[in-house]
């Protein structure tokens, strides 16, 4: 598993990615769409967001979905 | 501006090479990726498309020039966008610089499609479109240059690694499974 931008967010990080490709494998490309991991999801991204901004990389996020055909991803 | 392009055929099913390219990172090859994160995904309950925002953080050598516009950071940003159509068996993955996209702009999109005429096989596509800003544009073609050749070398180690990648995971588990299956 890769890092996380975050060094306090590599365990979050590591659970979510191996529940992640779990479903992935198992159910996603089975047909099954319905979403599972949210929980560890969550908290794994709060951690994520949290270091993006104390380094100053939300402000360049967000302009970069202003050009972004697919900006509805980041918005939800 | 520049423009690169290349193509590679996987001899793996295209359901294994998708699931295989979130596990891509950390390969031996591309130590240039330091972190890989996700900020957003879900998926399009109409399309059955699973949408991924990922931010990329990398750290290699840039031109000199760059490296001093930029304060001497060499830690680069970027955001990808991946889209997976389980159905039609594509993954179509976009990205573009964050950090120093005010002097330079690198946008590379990636696919891999299933080969249409032998479904044990993935075909992947990389196009990179590189464009200096204004500010430095009489370096235009030094700079284009540089990162076209960067191109060519991380994508020629790029393809290596996840062929080790690729071959690693088929000894586990489900992506067996699906290696054998699909």
């Amino acid at each position: 598993m890769s890092q996380s931008i975050g060094r306090s967010c590599d365990e979050l990080k590591k659970e979510y990615d191996a529940c992640f490709n779990k479903w992935y494998s198992e159910k996603f490309l089975k047909g099954d769409l319905r979403p599972e991991c949210e929980e560890i999801f969550k908290k794994y991204r709060d951690c994520v967001l949290n270091a993006v901004k104390n380094k100053n990389i939300d402000k360049l996020l967000v302009e970069a979905r202003k050009d972004d055909p697919f900006s509805s991803v980041a918005e939800k | 501006m520049k423009l690169f392009e290349t193509t590679h055929t996987f001899f793996y099913n295209w359901s294994h090479v998708s699931a295989a390219n979130w596990c891509k990172y950390p390969n031996e090859k591309c130590p240039h990726v330091i972190a890989i994160d996700v900020l957003d995904r879900h998926v399009d309950p109409e399309t059955g498309i699973l949408r991924t925002e990922r931010l990329i953080t990398c750290q290699q050598n840039v031109p000199r020039l760059l490296s001093r516009l930029y304060g001497g950071n060499t830690v680069i940003y970027a955001r990808e966008v991946s889209e997976i159509d389980p159905k039609n068996k594509v993954l179509r993955m976009t990205s573009c610089n964050l950090s120093m996209n005010n002097l330079i702009n690198v946008s590379e999109t990636v696919t891999y499609t299933e080969d249409p005429s032998d479904s044990s096989k993935t075909l992947f596509k990389q196009e990179a479109r590189i464009k200096c800003g204004e500010s430095i544009s009489r370096f235009a073609n030094y700079i284009e240059d540089f990162f076209v050749q960067r191109f060519r070398d991380n994508a020629a180690m790029g393809k290596q690694g996840f062929e080790n990648v690729l071959d690693r995971l088929t000894g586990q588990g489900e992506t067996l499974l699906l290696h054998k299956k699909v």
